[in-house]
């Protein structure tokens, strides 16, 4: 009952605000009547009775604003009065709103894009059951941080496991899958039993595969994705124990997984971590336990609850230690590393990341400043009519909740634009995101965003309208009132904020440059580097012969044919097969070489990763040859063994040597016909564009290969659109076997392009939101400049009347604006000093202190300084003295 | 006459309740009523008096309602509610507690 009264008068006093005004002053008048009467009764004249009965009541207006008060609805109603006024001063002011809304539209909607690609992939936990568990394994030594293992350690450090649950290992195993339809390949991985556990999935239907199934014979299973098993098998129910054609060889289906399956990423041959598989087939463990030079499996382990990666390293460093006891020569300077999945897949991007959220960051405290000093000089101007209010009776509380309404519905407004340009702006984001970024998928604005950016919006309504409200509610009311705000009686501490406000602004947009400067000349650079190879008019795919119809020794016939038909087609001008091509993840590397008439240095061994290229794959690539020859037709199976070597190589095992014609073995006690002889040195190629230095590297040729060549990359080079080319190479390879798919088909020139992706991804944004920063700044200036032009009007008048020319009140004003710029790039140097250490690893081979930067860039924010000024400085100078005198 | 006592915070509420406690009145009325009771002891300030009564009227414990005076003018009258008397009891008893103690505290010395 009592609370439904309260309820029913709150809604009273809203809904019927001028009928509960008029009853208060009903009931206050009567009350003034009721004393006068009295007075009257004691004998006052009239009109001294009324003036005592009023002088007792005391202030009418306070008494009726308490009342307001103690009916609570009060702030309801003040703050849609409050929002009213604000819309109206903001909406008669068109050009000084649009200039606040916008800046703060731009940085809260970047804000927000960045945030969203921040939280999709650094704040969203990985998509596996306590994933925090997770970690990779891998082999360390002096010479490689992160290597694969060879697959018999992966068995000793399963068979020894304590701190691990389950430990499991996987490589790549794309398959080409006939049968109904064109052959087709897909993504595949060879996986060990318990894989699928390790990541805490199971499969949607069927199993994943058994320890059993690692043995050579055994391993003709398959689990499928969902993708393809939707795409290809039609959502078969009945697919368990179907027999599939994988590679012309019948595999039996024995599990799907479920829709939303994510392979954890790797680097070997690497494929994104994502739903990027849809073939999984059993890994064989085959060959000798004691030939452990070949590294090639990478082991992911779910750990125990409550062990940590460096426990659980320290443990496997234990089993290689025991291993080492029974087999002496192995594991030779290896030492096991144990790092957590999720630094794995996000920590290459997290530091770009952190910088991204920083640099749009420094935006958001520009625009803010920014706001700021915009409001602030507004502030000044209305501080008559501030005044004007608190003598009408305004409180001081009331006009500070006024003035951080008008600041709030700004930074509301700006919030709702910005959630839209946030909105867009990850779509363009994402669209730009480097195709291998990790967790691209799981970006989109969401709920944490939004949040984000409402949050950012309070912060940014409170923090610059706080500054003037407060400013303005303690500037003296009899002074503001007398020269309502006019002359050149501006505070002195309202001044003194508002150049720090623009210092400020000016500082942090000479960081943002800086940083933008540096990733530029870090990007040209990257982009200057010699490749080593010549991506242009050059068209790649990838070729895989079924193990089933192709004999080892048919292969090898298979790709010297392909080659020699390839090679003869008009439009090419070579043609190159080969294990792999550049940038598209490193090699296979093997350890232990014995090189004649060398010893390894203690605890190391000689080293190279391995490949095999077609007598035209260097010219067809554009690797130059340095020493010696390139492969031949002659380089045959009957041939001594041959060998080419990049200059690394040439340069470490012989130093001020000629490395042609010296011999190398994998035995360490060869006989004659285990050498194998250098032949030529060809120029270098990174694993990455920005690799500091090129690993050792050597090639076999194809038909001398002792590794497995049933899947090669094809290259060939033509005159101009490489593109052009893909119905030559198609048929090349169907002339010999129109049953082969051709995979993989893109010019070299993407593959180039996209190793260098992320870079420019930062760049691009960076620059962007420098770009931003400078214009905000300039706005700034120019906002604090043409205010204090307009409040000088009189002492540049009185200053021309006695005799000063237009030039000198220009560079006065200049000197004034370019003084606060100097002061700014000043700070602005020596936080970009301070600060851009955090870009060290994303910079390539550019200086944190690089000196062009260091110098352009102040020249730059000067000159955009000088231009800001410079509008409003020739204002100035139009000044009619008898007219600014006059008007004062 | 001497300066008024100043009101002890929340006691103003009490004197308005207990007022009214008898029959609805108008805001003059009540302050009259408290300065007579008081031998004009208590002065009631309009601007304490107006804000007290319309927040009762919020908090539910009295309520208003216009009626004519015995001269035929229009007043806005308050009354107690039911909530308002169960308060005023509440408050009588707190009142007399805190009287009480404080009347121990003074007469200490004498005893």
């Amino acid at each position: 009952m009592r609370l439904w009264n309260i309820l029913r008068l709150r809604l009273r006093t809203l809904a019927r605000r001028e009928r509960v005004e008029e009853e208060l002053d009903r009931e206050l008048r009567f009350h003034l009547e009721q004393q006068a009467e009295e007075n009257l009764v004691r004998g006052m004249p009239p009109g001294e009775a009324r003036r005592a009965a009023l002088r007792k009541f005391g202030g009418y207006t306070q008494i009726q604003e308490e009342c307001r008060d103690m009916r609570r609805t009060n702030y309801i109603e003040n703050f849609w009065r409050d929002l009213r006024y604000a819309a109206r001063m903001l909406g008669g002011n068109p050009g000084f709103t649009a200039i606040i809304v916008l800046t703060l539209a731009l940085s809260i909607g970047a804000n927000s894009a960045i945030f969203s690609v921040i939280d999709g992939v650094l704040l969203r936990p990985l998509p596996y059951p306590h994933a925090n568990q997770l970690a990779r394994v891998f082999f360390h030594s002096s010479t490689y941080a992160k290597f694969p293992l060879n697959p018999f350690d992966f068995r000793d450090f399963r068979e020894r496991l304590t701190s691990f649950e389950s430990l499991a290992g996987y490589t790549r195993g794309d398959r080409q899958l006939s049968g109904s339809g064109r052959p087709e390949r897909f993504l595949g991985f060879q996986i060990t039993a318990g894989f699928f556990h390790t990541l805490g999935l199971d499969p949607a239907r069927g199993r994943e595969f058994t320890r059993n199934e690692e043995t050579e014979g055994n391993g003709r299973s398959v689990i499928l994705s969902d993708r393809l098993w939707r795409s290809r098998f039609a959502a078969d129910p009945t697919i368990l124990g179907r027999k599939i054609t994988l590679d012309a060889e019948p595999y039996t289906v024995v599990g799907v997984m479920p829709p939303g399956t994510q392979h954890p990423g790797n680097e070997y041959h690497g494929v994104a971590q994502g739903e990027t598989v849809d073939v999984w087939t059993p890994f064989t463990l085959r060959g000798d336990p004691n030939q452990r030079g070949s590294h090639y499996l990478e082991v992911i382990g779910r750990m125990k609850p409550g062990v940590a990666a460096p426990q659980a390293q320290a443990e496997l460093n234990a089993v290689i230690a025991q291993v080492r006891r029974l087999h002496p020569d192995a594991l030779e300077g290896w030492s096991a590393l144990v790092f957590p999945l999720y630094q794995e897949i996000v920590g290459p991007s997290e530091r770009l990341l952190l910088v991204l959220l920083g640099a749009v960051g420094l935006v958001l405290l520009i625009a803010c400043a920014n706001a700021a000093n915009l409001l602030l000089a507004r502030a000044t101007v209305r501080r008559r009519e501030i005044a004007v209010r608190a003598a009408l009776g305004a409180g001081r509380s009331r006009l500070v909740r006024q003035m951080l309404t008008e600041s709030l519905l700004i930074a509301g407004i700006g919030a709702l634009l910005g959630l839209a340009i946030a909105a867009a702006g990850v779509r363009v984001l994402v669209a730009l995101l480097p195709a291998d970024f990790p967790r691209a998928a799981a970006i989109h604005v969401n709920a944490a965003v939004f949040a984000f950016t409402a949050l950012i919006a309070l912060a940014t309504g409170l923090l610059f309208g706080l500054a003037p409200a407060l400013q303005a509610v303690r500037a003296d009311l009899q002074d503001s009132l007398r020269d309502g705000g006019r002359g050149s009686t501006s505070g002195g501490t309202q001044l003194r904020l508002r150049n720090a406000l623009l210092v400020g602004e000016v500082s942090l947009a000479c960081i943002l440059l800086i940083g933008a400067g540096l990733m530029l000349r870090s990007f040209v650079n990257l982009l200057r580097t010699d490749p080593g190879f010549r991506p242009d008019h050059l068209l790649t795919a990838t070729v895989a012969l079924p193990d089933k119809t192709y004999k080892p020794v048919e292969m090898l016939h298979f790709w010297t044919r392909l080659s020699a038909n390839l090679n003869s087609v008009a439009g090419i001008r070579a043609a190159g097969i080969g294990t792999d091509l550049p940038w598209t993840g490193w090699d296979d590397n093997i350890g232990g070489l014995t090189i004649e008439g060398k010893k390894p240095p203690a605890h190391q061994e000689f080293h190279a990763r391995y490949h095999v290229a077609s007598p035209d794959y260097f010219r067809a690539m554009g690797i130059p040859l340095v020493r010696g020859r390139f492969f031949t037709d002659a380089d045959t199976m009957k041939a001594p063994l041959a060998m080419m070597i990049n200059q690394a190589m040439a340069r470490r095992y012989w130093p001020g040597e000629d490395a042609v014609g010296k011999r190398i073995t994998f035995e360490d006690h060869p006989k004659e016909t285990d050498w194998m002889t250098i032949v030529g040195v060809v120029g270098d190629v990174k694993d990455r564009p920005e690799s500091p230095e090129a690993q050792n590297s050597m090639w076999w040729p194809v038909e001398q290969s002792p590794v497995y060549v049933g899947q090669m990359s094809v290259a060939v080079r033509g005159n101009s659109d490489a593109a052009a080319l893909t119905g030559d190479l198609r048929a090349a390879v169907h002339q010999l076997d129109p049953t082969l798919a051709v995979a993989d088909v893109r010019p070299m020139n993407d593959i180039a392009d996209a190793n260098v992706s992320t870079p420019r991804f930062a760049l691009f944004l960076v620059a962007l939101f420098a770009g931003l920063a400078l214009t905000l700044a300039a706005i700034g200036i120019y906002g604090v400049i043409s205010y204090s032009v307009n409040q000088r009007t009189h002492e540049f008048g009185l200053r021309m009347a006695l005799g000063a020319d237009s030039g000198d009140v220009l560079r006065l004003v200049l000197r004034q604006g370019v003084r606060l710029a100097l002061l700014g790039v000043a700070l602005g140097l020596v936080g970009a000093l301070a600060l851009a250490r955090v870009l060290w690893n994303l910079l390539y081979r550019v200086s944190v202190a690089d000196p062009a930067t260091f110098l352009t860039v102040p020249l730059v924010a000067i000159a955009v300084a000088l231009l800001a000024c410079y509008l409003p400085a020739r204002r100035a100078t139009s000044v009619d003295p008898a007219h600014a005198l006059r008007a004062e | 006459m001497g300066k008024p006592a100043d009101l002890l915070q929340g006691t103003l509420d009490l004197l308005i309740l207990r007022t009214l406690a008898l029959e609805p009145k108008h805001g003059w009325a009540i302050a009259k009523r408290i300065e007579q009771a008081s031998e004009d002891a208590l002065q009631i300030t309009q601007g304490a008096l107006y804000p007290a009564l319309h927040r009762l009227e919020q908090q539910g414990w009295i309520r208003a309602a216009w009626r004519k005076t015995e001269t035929g003018r229009d007043a806005k009258f308050y009354e107690l509610t039911r909530a308002g008397r169960t308060q005023l009891r509440k408050e009588l008893a707190q009142w007399e507690r805190l009287s009480n103690a404080v009347g121990l505290v003074i007469r200490m010395e004498e005893g």
